[in-house]
C-alpha cells in the first residue's frame, strides 16, 4: 500500500523528479571530468571519456523512468491521447460510433432504472426476503382484508415471525402546525408493530409499539418519515411532542423514521404514518375490506406449505364470516375468494402486476438494440481498420508488438465507450422522464431522487460489455496484418474482412427485421384498441372529483357536487355538466345482486350486475344517445318512485326481444324470484365500455345518485370547448380548501387507461426506427465498400455495353441478398418472439400478417435505400477513367 | 525489447548487491562516489556502465533498502545521498549467502570438469 503511494507521488511529481534525476546525472559528469582532467586530458577528451565511463544518458534516463511512477498509467495516458488524436482525425466515425452507442446505452439505462425500481430494488427492511404480502383474489376488489382477518392472521405465529395491517397510502390534508397552511401529504395507517416487524429503526424519537394498538381513536400520534421531516420541518429536532394535524385531526409528532424508508408500495413514498386505530373504519366488521396484510414468514416453512395452511386459514374465516343465509351467487363469490402468499420483499406495486410484462419485453428490445449498436460500431471499425492497414503494417514494421497495438485499438474503444456512456446516461435519465410522463398520474412515481448506484453500475457494466462486445473482434483483426503485405500493396488480404463485415450487416439486418416486427405488432395492437367503439363521444369532456374538508363531508357530499355542477353550468362554452360514481375511466366499480319479474335468467335465482350512480344529464354529457326513454332529471328524488336506465347488455340478458324495455322493471330485493320493492325502467342506452377498452360491456343498471346513499365522491364531468383550467377558477370558488383530484379530459383517463400499450408502441416504434437507421447505415457501408472494390469490373461491364439500369441492378441485388439472409433469420425468431408477447397484444394474433408484411417492406426499402447512392455512384462510371484507374 | 530486459535481469541481481554491498561498508555516498568505490573494489575488472547505477538505485530504493536525502558533498555543491536501511543490511545477508552457496556449487561442478 505503501509503495503504491510512493509510486503515486513520484507520478504526481514526474518533472521535479526528471529535474532531479539531471541534477544527479550532471554532478556525476562534471565530477567524472574534474576526474579526467586531473590525469592530464583537455577538456573536450574530459568530456568525452566522462561520457563513455557513464554510458548512455537517454537510456538511463529512459529506464530510471520506467522504474519510477506509474508507468503503467503513463502509458495509458500515452494511448489515451494517441487514440484522442486518431478519433479527432475522423470526426465523422468518431459521431457515429459515439452517437449509436450513446443511443444503445441511454435506451438501456432508462428502461433499467424503471425495471429496477418495480422489479429489483428491495425495501429497505431488515431481510426483505422474508416479507410476503397476503393478497386477496377472487372477491369484488382484489388485494384487500377486514380487520378480523388480519387478527386471525396475526394468531398463527407458528407461520409468522410477525404480521402486520396497513392501508393504501391516501393523500391527505396536512397542516405541519395547527394555524399552518392546510396542505396534502401521504399518510399510511399502520398497526402498531409495523417498524418493529418491518426493522425499521428511528432516526429521532420512537416509533409506534404494539401499545399502540390498543383502543379505536384512542392513539392521537403520528411518526414522520425522514424526507417530510427534512423538507417540511428543516430538519428541527423539535417537531418531537409538537402537534400535526393530519386529515384534520390533531396528532402528536412522537418520531421519525429512519432515512430512506417510504413505506412498502413502490409508487407512493408514505410521508406520515399514524395507528390504524386512528382510522375511522368498523373494526370488528368481517365483512369491510379495506386493509392489506403483510407478514414477515418464518425461514424455512415451504412457501406451498404456508399458501396452503392460509388457504384453510381464510376458508375457515369466510364460512364463520358469511353463513348460509346469502343467496347462492353471492355466497359462492365470496367463498371463492384466497389469501395469495406473495413475495414482498420488493415492495407492494399496483403498477407492478400491469407493468412487468411490457417491462420485461421493454428490456428485451433495449437489449436488441445494444446488440445492434454494437455491431454498427464493430462494422464501422473494422472499416477503418481496413483504411489503416497501411498505418498498422507501419507500426509493425518498426519493431511495435501486436500487444502493444491491441492495447491501444482497445483504448480506443474504451473512449468511444466511456463517451457514449457518458451522453447515454444522460440520455437515459431524460428518457426515463419521457417514460414516466407514460404513466397515469394516480399511479404514482415509482423512481425515487436519490441516484440508484444499481443503475450507474448496471450502466458501466453494459458499456463494459459493449466494449468487449464491438472492439474485440476489430482490434484483432486490424493488429492481425503480417507486415509485409499490409505495406505492400493496398488491397491485398482484404477478403476476409469484407465477408465479416458481411456476417456483421446480416445479423444488423435480422436484429432490426425483430425491433421492427415488435414495432409493428404493438402498433397495430394499439391501433385496434383505439378502434375500439367506446359507445360514447369523449371528446370534450373534463373529468375529476372534489374532496371536500370534513365539516362539508359530515353532511351529504352530493350537496357542494349539485351546487358546483349548476355553477359550471351557468359558464358560457358548458354545454352541459353531470357527475356519477363510479365515473367512466374511474377506478372502481359497483355491483348488485337483482332479480328482473317475468324474466327467465332471474326466476330461480338473483344474479349480479354491475350498477352506477349518476346525476341528471350524465348521458348528454358523456356523449351517448338514449336509445329508449328518458335520462333521469331533476324529479327523481329520494321521495319520487324509484327508476333505472338499463343498457343494451341488460335487455339482451334479462329481456330478450322486448320492445319496450322501458315499461319494465326491476328489483334489488333479491329476495323473491319476482323481486320486492319495484324500480322502474325509464330508458335504456348503448353498451358503453366505461370501465376499460378491452373490457366488453356487462348487464348494467344506472340509478339516480339522489335516490341512493353514496360514501365516496362521485366524479364530476364537464362537456365543453373551454380549456381544462378555464374551470379551476370557479370549482375553488365553492368554498377554500376543496381539493382536485385526478384533474384532466376524458381522453386522457381513457390514455391512461392503456398507458402500457402506449408505452410499448412508442418505444419499440422508437427502437424500430432506431434499428432500421443503424441497419440501413450497416448496408450502405458495406455495399458501398464492395461497390468501390468493383470500380474496374463495372467499367468494363459499361464499356462492353451493360446498360446503367443493369449496373444499377446489380449493386441492388447485392444490398437486397444481404437484406434476406437478415429477413429470413429475424422473421424466424420475430415469431417466436410474437408468441412470447401473445398476452399482451390486444385484437391481433401474433402472427398478424399486416404486422410482418409491414416489416418485410420496411427491411426491402432500408435495403434499397442503403443501396441508392452506391448503386448512382455506379452507374456514374466512366469507363474510360474506370479502367484507366486500374 | 525482450532481449535486453533479459541480460540486464542477469545483471541486475549482481549490479544490486554489490551496490547494497558497497553502501553497506561505507555509510551515505552519492552516486559519483559510489561508482568511484565499485571500480575501485572491482580492480578495474567489470566494466560498468555508471549510468546504470542509477536505475538500480531507484530500484533499491523502492523495495526499501535503500534511502536516499539530498545533502551537499564535500565539494560544496548539492547532491542526493545513499544509504542503506536495516532491510538493506538484512536483504545483503541473505543475498551474500544466497551467493556463496551459488559460487561453492558451481564451484563443485567446475572441480569437476577439470578432473574428468
Amino acid at each position: 500500500m505503501f509503495a503504491i503511494w510512493r509510486r503515486f507521488n513520484e507520478w504526481v511529481g514526474r518533472v521535479r523528479l526528471d529535474r532531479e534525476l539531471d541534477d544527479e546525472v550532471g554532478l556525476h559528469l562534471e565530477l567524472l571530468e574534474e576526474q579526467f582532467r586531473a590525469r592530464g586530458m583537455s577538456e573536450a577528451e574530459a568530456k568525452a571519456a566522462a561520457r563513455r565511463e557513464f554510458g548512455g544518458i537517454a537510456h538511463v534516463q529512459e529506464s530510471y523512468r520506467d522504474g519510477r511512477g506509474l508507468p503503467w498509467l503513463e502509458t495509458t495516458g500515452r494511448d489515451l491521447r494517441y487514440a484522442m488524436r486518431g478519433l479527432r482525425r475522423s470526426p465523422g466515425f468518431t459521431a457515429a460510433a459515439v452517437l449509436s452507442l450513446a443511443l444503445g446505452i441511454g435506451a438501456n439505462t432508462a428502461i433499467f432504472t424503471l425495471f429496477h425500481a418495480l422489479m429489483l430494488r428491495l425495501l429497505p427492511v431488515s431481510r426483505p426476503e422474508e416479507l410476503v404480502n397476503l393478497y386477496q383474489t377472487g372477491g369484488w376488489i382484489n388485494g384487500h382484508s377486514s380487520y378480523p382477518l388480519y387478527q386471525e392472521v396475526a394468531k398463527r405465529t407458528d407461520l409468522f415471525q410477525g404480521v402486520v395491517t396497513r392501508t393504501d397510502a391516501a393523500r391527505v390534508r396536512f397542516s405541519e402546525r395547527p394555524n399552518a397552511r392546510e396542505n396534502f401529504a401521504l399518510r399510511e395507517f399502520v398497526s402498531g408493530n409495523y417498524f418493529e416487524v418491518l426493522g425499521v429503526k428511528p432516526a429521532l424519537g420512537r416509533l409506534f409499539t404494539q401499545a399502540d394498538d390498543r383502543v379505536p381513536g384512542g392513539h392521537p400520534l403520528a411518526v414522520l418519515s425522514y424526507a417530510s421531516w427534512r423538507n417540511r420541518y428543516g430538519a428541527d429536532p423539535a417537531v418531537l411532542g409538537g402537534t400535526v394535524l393530519v386529515d384534520e385531526k390533531p396528532l402528536t409528532i412522537i418520531g421519525v423514521a429512519a432515512p430512506g424508508f417510504h413505506g412498502v408500495q413502490v409508487e407512493r413514498r408514505t410521508e406520515v404514518w399514524v395507528p390504524i386505530m386512528m382510522a375511522e373504519m368498523p373494526f370488528k366488521s368481517t365483512h369491510a375490506w379495506w386493509l392489506q396484510i403483510m407478514a414477515r414468514a418464518r425461514p424455512r416453512i415451504p412457501r406451498k406449505q404456508l399458501q396452503a395452511a392460509v388457504n384453510v386459514l381464510m376458508q375457515q374465516h369466510l364460512a364463520a364470516a358469511y353463513p348460509t343465509s346469502y343467496n347462492a351467487a353471492f355466497r359462492q363469490r365470496v367463498m371463492g375468494q384466497r389469501l395469495e402468499v406473495r413475495d414482498a420483499g420488493i415492495g407492494l406495486s399496483m403498477l407492478r402486476e400491469e407493468f412487468a410484462k411490457p417491462l420485461q419485453v421493454l428490456m428485451a428490445a433495449v437489449g436488441m438494440v445494444l446488440l445492434m449498436t454494437c455491431t454498427n460500431v464493430a462494422n464501422l471499425l473494422l472499416a477503418r481498420g481496413a483504411a489503416r492497414r497501411r498505418e498498422i503494417a507501419m507500426r509493425f514494421s518498426l519493431g511495435a508488438t501486436r500487444a502493444r497495438l491491441m492495447r491501444q485499438a482497445l483504448t480506443e474503444c474504451v473512449l468511444l465507450a466511456a463517451a457514449g456512456a457518458a451522453l447515454g446516461i444522460g440520455l437515459g435519465f431524460w428518457g426515463t422522464r419521457v417514460i414516466l410522463r407514460f404513466l397515469p398520474e394516480q399511479a404514482g412515481d415509482p423512481l425515487s431522487t436519490t441516484p440508484e448506484p444499481a443503475v450507474l453500475g448496471f450502466t458501466l457494466a453494459i458499456s463494459v460489455f459493449s466494449v468487449l462486445l464491438f472492439g474485440l473482434i476489430p482490434a484483432l483483426r486490424a493488429t492481425a496484418v503480417p507486415p509485409s503485405t499490409g505495406l505492400r500493396s493496398e488491397t491485398g488480404g482484404s477478403a476476409a474482412a469484407p465477408m465479416l463485415r458481411r456476417v456483421l450487416v446480416v445479423a444488423q439486418v435480422a436484429f432490426s427485421v425483430v425491433l421492427v416486427a415488435m414495432a409493428g405488432l404493438f402498433g397495430r395492437s394499439l391501433f385496434e384498441l383505439r378502434s375500439v367503439d367506446l359507445g360514447f363521444r369523449n371528446q370534450n369532456v373534463v373529468a375529476f372529483t372534489l374532496d371536500f374538508p370534513r365539516a362539508w363531508r359530515g353532511r351529504d357530499v352530493r350537496a357542494p357536487y349539485r351546487q358546483l355542477a349548476e355553477r359550471l353550468q351557468s359558464l358560457p362554452g358548458v354545454f352541459s355538466v353531470a357527475y356519477g360514481l363510479p365515473g367512466p375511466f374511474q377506478m372502481g366499480s359497483a355491483s348488485a345482486s337483482i332479480r328482473v319479474p317475468g324474466s327467465a335468467r332471474t326466476a330461480t335465482e338473483a344474479v349480479d350486475v354491475e350498477t352506477a350512480y349518476v346525476a341528471p344529464r350524465y348521458f348528454e354529457t358523456i356523449g351517448t344517445p338514449l336509445l329508449l326513454g328518458r335520462e333521469f332529471d331533476r324529479n327523481d328524488t329520494a321521495a319520487s318512485p324509484k327508476v333505472a336506465v338499463v343498457n343494451e347488455a341488460f335487455v339482451r340478458a334479462f329481456l330478450p326481444g322486448e320492445a319496450h324495455p322501458d315499461r319494465r322493471s326491476l328489483s334489488f330485493d333479491d329476495s323473491k324470484p319476482e323481486g320486492g320493492e319495484r324500480t322502474w325502467i325509464v330508458g335504456v342506452v348503448r353498451d358503453i365500455r366505461d370501465k376499460s377498452i378491452q373490457q366488453p360491456p356487462k348487464p348494467t343498471v344506472y340509478v339516480p345518485i339522489d335516490q341512493e346513499k353514496v360514501a365516496y365522491p362521485p366524479t364530476m364531468l364537464v362537456r365543453t370547448l373551454l380549456p381544462p383550467v378555464a374551470l379551476l377558477a370557479p370549482i375553488y370558488g365553492v368554498g377554500p380548501s376543496i381539493a382536485i383530484g385526478d384533474f384532466g379530459t376524458l381522453r386522457q383517463h381513457i390514455d391512461d387507461s392503456i398507458f402500457e400499450q402506449r408505452l410499448l408502441a412508442g418505444l419499440s416504434g422508437f427502437f424500430g426506427v432506431l434499428a432500421l437507421v443503424l441497419a440501413a447505415v450497416g448496408l450502405y457501408g458495406v455495399v458501398a465498400y464492395g461497390t468501390a472494390g468493383r470500380t474496374g469490373e463495372i467499367g468494363i461491364r459499361v464499356a462492353l455495353g451493360a446498360r446503367r439500369g443493369q449496373v444499377v441492378g446489380m449493386i441492388l441485388r447485392d444490398s437486397l441478398a444481404l437484406v434476406s439472409v437478415g429477413l429470413a433469420i429475424g422473421l424466424v425468431v420475430s415469431f417466436a418472439a410474437a408468441r412470447a408477447v401473445a398476452s399482451i397484444l390486444y385484437g391481433i394474433q401474433p402472427s398478424d400478417p399486416p404486422a410482418f408484411v409491414f416489416t418485410a417492406v420496411a427491411l426491402a426499402l432500408t435495403g434499397l435505400a442503403a443501396a441508392f447512392l452506391p448503386a448512382r455512384r455506379a452507374a456514374s462510371i466512366d469507363p474510360m477513367r474506370a479502367l484507366r484507374h486500374e | 525489447m525482450s532481449t535486453r530486459e533479459a541480460k540486464s535481469d542477469i545483471l541486475q541481481g549482481t549490479l544490486d548487491l554489490m551496490v547494497l554491498r558497497t553502501l553497506g561498508s561505507m555509510g551515505p555516498q552519492h552516486g559519483f562516489g559510489l561508482a568511484q568505490r565499485i571500480q575501485q573494489i572491482s580492480g578495474g575488472l567489470l566494466d560498468l556502465n555508471q549510468g546504470t547505477l542509477y536505475p538500480a538505485l531507484l530500484r533499491l530504493e523502492h523495495r526499501g533498502w535503500v534511502e536516499s536525502r539530498w545533502g551537499v558533498s564535500g565539494h560544496n555543491r548539492k547532491a542526493k545521498f545513499y544509504e542503506i536501511t536495516t532491510a538493506g543490511r538484512r536483504q545483503t545477508e541473505r543475498e551474500s549467502e544466497d551467493w556463496a552457496r551459488t559460487v561453492n556449487i558451481m564451484n563443485r561442478f567446475l572441480s569437476l570438469a577439470a578432473t574428468e
